[in-house]
């Protein structure tokens, strides 16, 4: 017998042992499209929710060069905003995603005075100066502070603002590099930090460091990947607009010789007119590619925005001579994704399928859940198929396989996909035809954060 | 006799106009559109010289510039691509002349003269 689980599971037990729970809100959050922003604000809220650690309050300070810069303060600000806060929290059915949510609009409600005072923040961190909080980033040593006031390590400036006198250091650490640092302390029930509580808080700020360092050598990578993207469109729109130009020139050039007889210049004029609307359609193909600003995903029913596709005077004239089946779910989740790119994403997919597909051939839609949380949108053609190598590029900006393709895309669903935490995946055999599945992540129709 | 050119070139607009253009030079022009056909050509007609572009479905311009290489017909090549940048790729010296795509093809009716010795 083989029991089945999923690897996420959306909302976590009350009663489990707050280790699990901690981990589980941090690991989990790093499976969302979240920002590296709102990854750091999950791990300062595993670190204060109730069900968590239970720090009061935490504040995160991020290095950049020599210096540590106060980021984000998460925590209520006074007993009664906190009995407040731990109420909600604690409703029965609410999942980290909720509390994410919560928390996103707390910080940003308290910039006015908790994240605020904390941002104007920057302490020097180099060793023989430092003075705590930068001082445990500099020796990457978990400091617990005890009678903070009369404690001559403990800068003036910091003790202002955190008015506090019991406070704990977690330095963030990733492959021996400090990138920052956590500083948690009780200031609204005054409970004494414990050992268990600092063993915990050291865990999370492994995982915290090493988050940090994997998303910025992501936004690296990415930075290097667009900057090779660049170089290479600038070599394709060269071509792409070369050709044009030199057909357009030496059919002009014809027009200007003597005696160009009347069948001749109508045959020219129309090559040249051609190729014109063919330069005003790359020009609008890669306006339109590098124009697309992706908006941020969102739940939303996909059903309306798949009914505009099918029915669109442009499918319903190219399904011509087609066999179009369409097989959705009788009740469709919510999936998440910026709804203006999922219309397109659909239609990209479909014209591809087509384009792909000689006349008569079939193409599939369908769209169903597979293992909570995942709703799979699947365009599947009879048509020529792709071999290996095809397959290795399919994703590349300007690659295509089509006559007059940009090869833009491909390309541009992933992109959508890649934001919205999605995935696309590629079945295809040479000669037989091709299944492209999209993945989103949903949710059941109704649930509101 | 014409001196006979053998056109590798994928855009039909283009092949169309060099085919008129150079047989008003007074050549005979065989064009097709991609690598395999000029081989299937090369086979079947003794070429004076040939004229290939570089991106093409199929095997691309190097490719069939490394085969010509291998059948050791000694035919003068013209590379004529859009890209400027193929000419840092080695491949492409092993052509006779590199000349980029342009909306007057004086450039190109120079070198074919030169090359055929006109």
């Amino acid at each position: 017998m083989i029991e089945k689980y999923n690897i996420l599971s959306p909302d976590f037990e009350r009663d489990a042992p707050r280790e699990m729970t901690l981990l589980s809100i941090i690991s989990q959050s790093f499976f969302q499209p979240f920002s590296l922003e709102d990854n750091l604000l999950v791990i300062l809220t595993a670190l204060t929710s109730g069900s968590g650690v239970g720090f009061n309050r935490a504040m995160l300070f991020l290095k950049q060069g020599d210096r540590l810069r106060g980021e984000m303060w998460l925590g209520p600000r006074s007993a009664e905003e906190a009995g407040f806060i731990w109420e909600v929290l604690s409703t029965p059915g609410i999942g980290y995603i909720e509390i994410v949510e919560h928390n996103r609009a707390l910080v940003s409600k308290n910039e006015d005075t908790l994240s605020r005072r904390l941002k104007g923040l920057v302490f020097a961190a180099d060793e023989e100066t430092a003075l705590i909080p930068a001082y445990a980033a500099c020796r990457k040593e978990i400091l617990l502070v005890r009678e903070a006031a009369h404690e001559p390590l403990v800068d003036k400036r910091f003790l202002d603002v955190i008015q506090v006198d019991e406070f704990l250091c977690i330095p963030l650490l990733a492959r021996d590099e400090v990138l920052g640092e956590i500083v948690l302390d009780n200031a609204i029930t005054r409970t004494p930090i414990t050992p268990a509580d600092i063993k915990l808080a050291g865990l999370c700020g492994l995982i915290a460091g090493n988050y940090i360092y994997s998303a910025t050598l992501h936004r690296k990578l990415l930075d290097m990947e667009k900057m090779a993207a660049m170089g290479e469109m600038a070599m394709f729109v060269t071509h792409q607009l070369r050709n044009p130009i030199v057909a357009i020139g030496g059919f002009t050039d014809q027009l200007l010789q003597p005696d160009v007889s009347e069948d001749k210049q109508r045959r020219n004029l129309i090559i040249i007119r051609d190729e014109i609307r063919r330069l005003e359609d790359i020009i609008y193909q890669m306006g339109h590619f590098l124009k697309v600003s992706l908006k941020e995903p969102v739940y939303f029913d996909p059903g309306p925005a798949l009914t505009a596709v099918f029915d669109s005077p442009e499918i319903q004239t190219k399904a011509q001579g087609y066999i179009l089946k369409i097989k959705l779910e009788a009740c469709l989740p919510e999936v998440l994704c910026d709804p203006t790119s999922f219309g397109e994403v659909v239609r990209n997919l479909l014209d591809n399928a087509f384009d792909a597909t000689p006349a008569g051939g079939v193409i599939t839609v369908r769209g169903y859940r597979k293992n909570s949380g995942r709703f799979i949108l699947s365009v599947r053609d009879t048509g020529r198929g792709m071999s290996n190598p095809d397959k290795e590029q399919l994703f590349r900006p300007f690659f295509t396989t089509k006559e007059k393709g940009m090869g833009l895309g491909l390309p541009f669903i992933k992109r959508v996909m890649d934001t919205c935490g999605g995935k696309i995946e590629v079945q295809s055999r040479a000669g037989k035809g091709s299944l492209f599945k999209l993945i989103f992540l949903c949710r059941e129709r109704g649930l509101t954060t | 006799m014409k001196k006979k050119i053998l056109l590798v070139e994928d855009e039909r607009a283009l092949c169309l106009l060099y085919e008129e253009e150079l047989s008003r030079e007074g050549y005979a022009v065989t064009a097709v559109t991609d690598a395999e056909a000029a081989l299937a050509e090369l086979e079947r007609t003794a070429f004076d010289l040939i004229i290939t572009d570089i991106r093409m479905p199929g095997r691309n311009g190097i490719e069939l510039i490394t085969e010509i290489m291998g059948l050791r017909k000694d035919i003068p090549i013209i590379i004529n691509s859009a890209y400027q940048s193929y000419k840092e790729d080695f491949m492409t010296w092993a052509a006779d002349a590199y000349v980029v795509k342009s909306a007057s093809l004086d450039e190109l009716k120079a070198q074919i003269r030169q090359l055929l010795g006109d």
